[in-house]
């Protein structure tokens, strides 16, 4: 009977147990997180903490879930050391479990700002499930908020503060929102959806130190001395992996785990899927990352496959989808938008933009803002690795027609 | 409260019609999937609904009543 161990229970962790069992239904599953709750919705707990979803949908699978599987689920247990010789992992109660094959999907913990008091009261992060329930009550009982990250987990404070009432400035570094992905025209589309919740982006700006009173923060202090009042703040500046109970062993590690399209590391036996991976990316040609939910269900899914089968099986092959939902007008990206070499974009409306990311001539990403209705056209071209870089024109057109594309060359 | 913002069906090849209802609130108890949890075909039929002017065709979707949407609003689907 193989033993399977998976350290972590989000979306990769759960889909690999669930995956293993099916393919493996003599085999022993044990599943070990740190968190105080089985698996429950990550994406949808920003609606919790914006005061529109109650909990209890958020939840996935109850404890039940995992027994009726035969899967050993230990909840509030964490992992201090794995020593992949012995093939053990090592809990904080002094626990040995043994292993015949590994999954890492431990994903990562929100970086903290490093200036003074960044950790004083009403100065939030937002990861877990306990984070947003937090957060909520925080925001409820704020009058001014702070927000600092311009990216996509950003974006979700403000839509707190929005949704909760509260008075916003959200600090950003530079001079738009996720400038990595969007231009000045197709942010601004952005900056207006943010406005209208109440919250106003603040450019070329960020947080030096935090102001408190009695541990409460009170402003966030900008680098040009700028005090910005505040009794609620959102920091958001990206995620630190989850490796260091990993110590010293041999895992070859590049902001992330690296594993090949198979989910495998360099270590024999050993596998990682989620958020926490560099994954070699067979659209696009190169490692990569991605963060997104059916992203880490479906590594998880294709780790599973190859763990039962101990071999490599199914590689993972995904084109992921990014939505925010907090506003008026739908925004996707799907891909990866910030990378490539050559791009594409056009402005239709004041709510409506587009941009298409390139490499070698294929499409590897892009941004829909207001109309997503051309998001399946050009995840399919992404799929079929189609040369069309030199047929932007097409992909720009408000409706896209792939018959209007020059059909596919021989290669 | 219950506000319906578009009411489209079809009939689909296991005799069901689906409504889309937008909703301020969802129960307790209530089935709950954001939009990054359809798979692609799904999300192209939930958007062309949407839109407007188009049926929402449920074949070959997973869509179930019941369920809330959550996307730029909370849609539920309804069996009509």
């Amino acid at each position: 009977m193989t033993e399977y161990v998976i350290i972590g229970d989000g979306i990769s962790g759960s889909s690999a147990a669930e995956t293993l069992r099916e393919e493996d239904p003599e085999s022993s599953i044990t599943v070990i997180t740190d968190e105080g709750e089985a698996l429950y919705n990550r994406i949808l707990i920003k609606e919790h903490a914006k005061g529109k979803l109650p909990e209890a949908p958020i939840s996935i699978h109850e404890e039940d879930w995992y027994a009726e599987r035969d899967i050993e689920l230990s909840l509030n247990t964490h992992v201090t050391g794995v020593d992949t010789d012995e093939k053990v992992v090592h809990t904080h109660e002094g626990d040995e479990i043994g292993y015949d094959k590994l999954l890492i999907a431990t994903g990562g913990t929100p970086t903290q700002l490093p200036v003074d008091d960044s950790d004083a009261e009403g100065i939030h992060h937002f990861w877990t499930f306990q984070d947003a329930r937090k957060i909520r009550e925080s925001a409820e009982a704020a009058e001014k908020g702070v927000i600092v990250g311009a990216g996509l987990l950003g974006i979700d404070f403000a839509a707190v503060c929005g949704a909760q009432g509260v008075e916003g400035k959200y600090l950003m570094r530079g001079d738009r929102w996720w400038r990595y992905a969007l231009s000045s025209e197709g942010a601004e589309i952005m900056h207006e959806g943010m406005r209208e919740v109440g919250v106003e982006p603040v450019f070329d700006s960020g947080v030096d130190r935090f102001e408190t009173d009695d541990g409460q923060v009170v402003a966030a202090i900008d680098p040009d001395g700028e005090r910005h009042e505040c009794d609620f703040a959102g920091v958001a500046i990206g995620l630190t992996f989850n490796t260091e109970y990993l110590g010293d062993i041999d895992l070859e590690q590049d902001n992330g785990i690296v594993v090949d399209q198979y989910m495998q590391t360099n270590l024999e036996d050993v596998y990682a899927a989620g958020d926490i991976t560099r994954f070699y990316d067979v659209l696009l040609g190169e490692q990569a990352q991605n963060g997104s939910w059916g992203s880490a269900k479906e590594q998880g899914r294709i780790a599973g496959v190859n763990m039962a089968a101990d071999d490599e099986a199914e590689e993972f092959e995904w084109v992921s989808s990014y939505s925010i939902t907090h506003f008026d007008f739908p925004f996707l990206s799907f891909g990866h938008p910030t990378l490539g070499d050559d791009h594409a974009e056009r402005k239709y409306s004041d709510t409506e933009w587009r941009r298409i990311a390139f490499k070698d001539g294929k499409v590897v990403g892009g941004v829909l803002i207001g109309d997503l209705a051309p998001q399946s056209k050009l995840k399919q071209l992404m799929r079929e690795q189609r040369d069309v870089a030199d047929q932007k024109e097409v992909l720009l057109e408000e409706t896209v027609d792939l018959d209007d594309l020059a059909p596919p060359q021989e290669q | 409260m219950l506000l319906l913002v578009i009411l489209m069906a079809t009939t689909t090849s296991a005799g069901r019609s689906l409504t889309l209802r937008r909703v301020d609130t969802v129960a307790p108890n209530a089935a709950v999937r954001h939009i990054d949890q359809l798979d692609d075909r799904t999300l192209e039929r939930f958007y062309a609904a949407l839109e407007g002017g188009r049926q929402l065709t449920a074949t070959g979707t997973d869509l179930e009543p019941g369920t809330v949407i959550v996307a730029t609003d909370y849609y539920r689907v309804e069996a009509v």
